[in-house]
């Protein structure tokens, strides 16, 4: 029997039953899309094609039409890709993390975190590969395949090649995992089905899922194996990415902090991602009994915490950066200089955007606000886009040579690639939201007795 | 048509129920054929009597493979096979090949697992599916008791079913 | 729910009054075979093999250290400066003394770490609402008695051990001819006095307002949780909950800065942006590890029926899970300056690597805190047996111990540092103090919340 203190508040509210949920959840599969929905799909559509405009052009001109030069190597192109991917490490969190630490109410918003994850890591992965130019070659310089360019190997001493690693496993066990917890919806719908084709797809999807109390045991037990597993995982993919700056010996980028630093920055902007999409999500899906006040909050609260971790990172790398004695240490992201220097403008929007909005989640009435916690979410993955922003072309733009010193100035295909991508994310998550379940049933029907509020 | 497999089910909305049901039903000495839920009842496959999952294991020797090719591969192919100087550090190093080892035992782990529990739990594409009843992947759960296996009559099983709390008992045949 | 007490009877003093008189006399005899012993044979004629490895690394450290040789000319000079002369600093202590007090600072940091962790358990498991844990929470509560003790013996034993442990204490390195990078950090220490200062008055009032800030957080969250006893009603839950909170951002910091201070101005020239949370990881494993150990042991001898194999299999996850997270942290702080290979980040592995004396603790480290809890907490029975949970807080608790041995000693003793009899012995004594402190707090009280709203919870907790 599962016993539940009254201290808590409900997870499901509207006194909802286990049919219920059903119900609520497949309406949205199978019914015809919202006028919302097309207008959304319409707008990611418009800018997945110009991105792609963007992308083939540097595709076939060459990253010479990107605006870097010979001082900043790496501009928008790793941004992205650091920002995308942390993203990307909200879904595991929510998934395994809060699976292993038995926080239910990650039940409501898991299936969509995950997928979010899944579409962010496929956006994240865009860059490196294109950052290559010739992408068509990417695959030797990428992977341990036996070439005719000299039987040189790839080198496994390389971060960036660590890197490949690290994202091609974290997407495939991400995916592996999505898919586990979606087969039993799949069920769901498959035995609702009241078309052909509809019976055919989600039968195909379900994998001829019988709900069996045998394949339940198992189930669970591979639930949480993956999430035993995805734990490390979500937390080697980030620190990996650090090491791609940490390991090299540029001021501000070398710095051992940056592993677990990275990380917390990742579930930070991540949490900020669910949030965004899912406060839009409940509107236009109607889940406003699925999620709630209380998650909304506890969102919040993870984004509290995780923004702290990062603020003492902040501060030890100010702090650390003076106490090495070490004078290009003030031309770095986070120090005197960069607070004053010509980047100062990147330097204060990350210190507003990551640090005094999110700030004021400390307050109660803000953080159980729809609207407040909808801006500040979105003004966190402003701020952590300029974390990398920062950390990249301000460390690069001055580092031994004042000779070199530089500025960065971006073209339209470094935005139209940016802009790619994002159209991307939308549109696979608009496809996502109308095709698929987007709340995990089955879980939160496991919960429905314990958490619901009563009807009265 | 003539079918040759009988089950009596049990229909039930409520997992406490369910899980007292199971146990009377097998203390009357009816042998269940399996249980059909929606979602995760805990405690529903110890009642039943079924053993703890080897999967663990499956996953450990997974991740046992992966570790092993990991590191021979990153060995013998900057170590041995094509050495090179690299940061000073030695041909092979160990602490730079930790990161893709770690990737890659996680990566064999997780997929040997699923790959096993797809295959044990016989899901796959296309897989068809003897469904009792529709409603157990929406909000009931259906015990199945088969009839051959049992050697009380049909109407006794019926009877223990329905004192056990079932909100319905069927007849399925296949 | 009916009350439990526990009572610390006059046989469990019995046995940690011997064990504590073990301890002393183990102390004494490793003082003793110190004093006469000789240092110079134990780091070079034991160590023959090694003997070379040690002086390379030794001619390394020296060139790392080449602002000290300027500081060691500057000391000569220095003497002039009345107001510096009198505080004895430049001669070293004797060479056993200077491992007590070594030794001292490896147990101040340690037990410091034991007991605010202890603290921060509680604070955690409240912040995070959680249920599982109620049924042990004043084990971990009863940890943080020592914070006050930790503080006093720490803020007393460092005037004793500041010239030896602590390197930049010395008024020479500063002024002219001194040690350029050290008299760029002064302000972090002696602020807003001069440098070099007998009284780094910026480092005294930081070690003094943590411990003070710990010791009030401490003592309003044990009044709240005592008076829930009494009154029920979730109120007290709720104000222990904020208080909680308060404490965990004072720790977010405090823990930090306390890790530079305390361990890594040891090795003044060094830094490691990682390091406050490599300390913090490695307080947190051992305080987990202290705390399901005396669980088990309270257990065992028939109390906290209350707390069964699910609640030991959560906290054996917890051992588990942050043994791997420690390892984590330990390897992104080696890989990164291993990797970048710049020789004012290396000297403090190589210090720990090359010197014979301490690459055999260096492996230990990594097999006691990694590699056996790794494959001893693997399974899931493992996690449900106390027998193993016995077997494996131990390994944790003295691989922590060596974690710090390994991160202070070196510093300190530079090629010389040694572990004997005498830190055996010192260990043990700071043990026994420890676990009476907390025993005794523990027997004053009920052994686990009667009122707890998560309490029925964590009675019917089932994984």
């Amino acid at each position: 029997m599962q016993v539940t203190s009254s201290v808590r508040e409900p997870l499901v509210t509207g006194g909802k039953t286990v049919h219920d949920v059903t119900e609520d959840i497949c309406r949205q599969v199978e019914g015809k899309p919202s006028k919302s929905w097309m207008l959304g799909m319409a707008v990611s559509l418009v800018a997945l094609l110009i991105g792609a405009y963007a992308v083939f052009m540097l595709v076939w001109e060459g990253i010479g039409v990107w605006g870097l030069n010979k001082t900043i190597g790496w501009a928008w192109d790793i941004t992205n890709f650091v920002w995308w991917v942390g993203i990307g490490h909200a879904g595991t969190l929510i998934s395994a993390i809060l699976l292993l630490f038995r926080q239910k109410w990650r039940m409501s918003i898991n299936r969509a975190a995950e997928a979010m994850t899944i579409f962010a890591v496929i956006c994240a992965a865009c860059f490196p590969g294109l950052h290559m130019g010739r992408l068509w070659l990417g695959f030797y310089w990428a992977l341990p395949l036996p070439n005719t360019f000299g039987s040189l190997w790839v080198n496994f001493n390389s971060p960036l090649l660590w890197d490949v690693f690290a994202i091609s496993t974290y997407f495939t066990v991400s995916l592996v995992f999505w898919y586990i917890g979606l087969i039993p919806d799949f069920a769901s719908i498959r035995d609702r089905a009241t078309n052909k084709i509809s019976k055919m797809v989600y039968g195909t999807l379900s994998f001829g899922w019988d709900g069996a109390a045998k394949t339940w045991g198992r189930y669970e037990f591979v639930a949480l194996i993956l999430a035993g597993l995805a734990t490390p995982l979500v937390l080697s993919v980030h620190t990996i990415v650090s090491f791609d700056f940490a390991t090299s010996v540029i001021p501000g980028w070398h710095s051992t902090i940056f592993p677990p630093y990275f990380v917390a920055g990742a579930i930070f902007s991540g949490f900020a991602m669910v949030l965004t999409l899912l406060l839009i999500a409940r509107k236009l899906l109607k889940l406003e009994d699925y999620i709630t006040r209380e998650h909304v909050e506890l969102m919040n609260i993870i984004i509290i915490v995780t923004g702290g971790v990062v603020a003492i990172a902040y501060a030890t790398e100010f702090f650390i950066g003076w106490y090495t004695g070490v004078e290009y240490e003030n031309y770095t992201y986070m120090s005197y200089g960069a607070a004053t220097g010509p980047y100062a403008w990147a330097f204060w929007a990350l210190i507003i955007c990551n640090i005094i909005i999110p700030g004021t989640l400390w307050f109660k009435q803000v953080r159980t606000n729809f609207i407040t916690s909808f801006i500040i979410s979105i003004v966190i993955n402003i701020g952590m886009w300029f974390e990398r922003f920062d950390i990249i072309v301000m460390c690069l733009s001055r580092d031994y040579l004042p000779s070199s010193w530089s500025m960065f100035y971006p073209t339209i295909y470094d935005v139209g690639v940016y802009v790619f991508t994002l159209g991307l994310f939308f549109t696979l998550f608009l496809l996502f939201s109308k095709f698929f379940p987007v709340i995990n049933m089955a879980e939160v029907k496991s919960i429905i007795k314990s958490s619901s509020s009563k009807k009265n | 048509m003539e079918s040759n497999k009988h089950f009596v089910l049990g229909i039930y909305d409520d997992e406490d129920v369910l899980l007292s049901a199971v146990r009377k039903v097998k203390e009357s000495g009816v042998k269940i054929h399996e249980v059909y839920t929606p979602f995760p009842v805990h405690g529903l496959d110890e009642e039943l009597g079924y053993k703890r999952t080897r999967l663990p294991i499956v996953a450990f020797l997974f991740g046992l493979l992966g570790t092993t090719l990991a590191l021979t591969m990153q060995i013998w192919m900057l170590g041995y096979d094509w050495p090179m100087i690299i940061g000073g550090k030695n041909f092979a190093s160990l602490p730079p090949f930790i990161p893709v080892t770690f990737e890659l035992t996680v990566l064999l782990s997780a997929l040997g697992m699923v790959g096993t529990f797809m295959i044990t739990s016989n899901l796959k594409p296309y897989g068809k599916p003897r469904l009792m009843d529709k409603r157990c992947t929406d909000d009931k759960h259906v015990m199945a008791i088969d009839l051959a296996k049992n050697d009380l009559s049909q109407e006794d099983i019926r009877s223990i079913i329905g004192n056990s709390g079932a909100q319905e008992v069927n007849l399925k045949d296949f | 729910m009916t009350e439990e007490r526990f009572s610390f009877t006059a046989g469990a003093k019995k046995t940690l009054v011997i064990l504590g008189i073990v301890g002393v006399v183990l102390f004494v005899l490793g003082t003793v075979l110190s004093m006469s012993g000789g240092h110079g044979h134990e780091a070079h004629g034991e160590h023959e093999e090694t003997a070379l490895n040690a002086q390379e690394s030794a001619s390394l450290l020296a060139s790392a250290d080449a602002q000290d040789e300027g500081s060691a000319h500057a000391e000569e000079h220095g003497e002039a400066e009345a107001h510096e002369a009198g505080h004895g600093e430049h001669h070293e202590s004797a060479y056993w003394l200077k491992r007590i007090y070594s030794n001292l600072w490896v147990n101040n940091v340690y037990f410091t770490g034991l007991a605010i962790i202890g603290l921060f358990f509680v604070a955690v498991q409240y912040v995070a609402q959680a249920g599982w844990s109620v049924g042990f929470l004043r084990v971990s509560l009863s940890l943080a008695n020592w914070i006050p003790i930790a503080g006093i013996l720490m803020f007393v034993s460092w005037w004793l051990v500041r010239y030896d442990v602590f390197h930049w204490t010395h008024a020479s390195l500063y002024g002219p001819g001194g040690d350029e990078i050290l008299q760029g950090k002064a302000p972090l220490w002696f602020w807003p006095m001069e440098s070099g200062s007998a009284l780094p008055l910026f480092y005294i009032v930081r070690m003094v307002l943590f411990f003070a800030l710990w010791y009030m957080l401490f003592v309003w969250i044990k009044k709240e949780i005592f008076a829930e006893d009494i009154n029920g009603g979730v109120d007290h839950w709720r104000k222990t909950r904020k208080y909680s909170v308060i404490f965990l951002v004072i720790f977010g910091f405090s823990s930090s800065v306390g890790a530079w201070d305390w361990v890594m101005s040891i090795d003044p020239h060094w830094f490691s942006t990682l390091f406050g949370w490599y300390v913090f990881a490695s307080w947190w494993i051992n305080g987990l590890a202290v705390i399901a150990l005396i669980t088990v042991v309270l257990k065992q001898n028939g109390y906290l029926s209350i707390v069964n194999a699910n609640h030991l299999h959560d906290i054996g996850k917890f051992i588990f899970g942050f043994s791997i997270f420690w390892t984590y942290v330990w390897f992104a702080q080696f890989l990164l300056q291993y990797y970048a290979n710049m020789p004012e980040e290396t000297v403090y592995f190589l210090q720990r690597l090359e010197v014979g004396n301490y690459t055999w603790v260096f492996y230990l480290n990594l097999i006691l805190n990694f590699v056996l809890p790794f494959l001893l907490l693997m399974t899931r029975d493992a996690k449900r047996h106390m027998s193993l949970i016995k077997v494996v807080c131990p390994i944790i608790i003295a691989g922590h111990w060596f974690d710090f041995y390994l991160m202070i000693t070196p510093g300190v003793m530079k090629l010389e540092g040694g572990f004997g009899f005498m830190e055996i012995g010192m260990l043990m004594i700071f043990g026994v103090a420890f676990l009476f402190v907390a025993l005794t707090s523990l027997a004053k009280a009920p052994l686990y919340p009667k009122n707890h709203p998560f309490l029925e919870e964590s009675l019917h907790h089932h994984i």
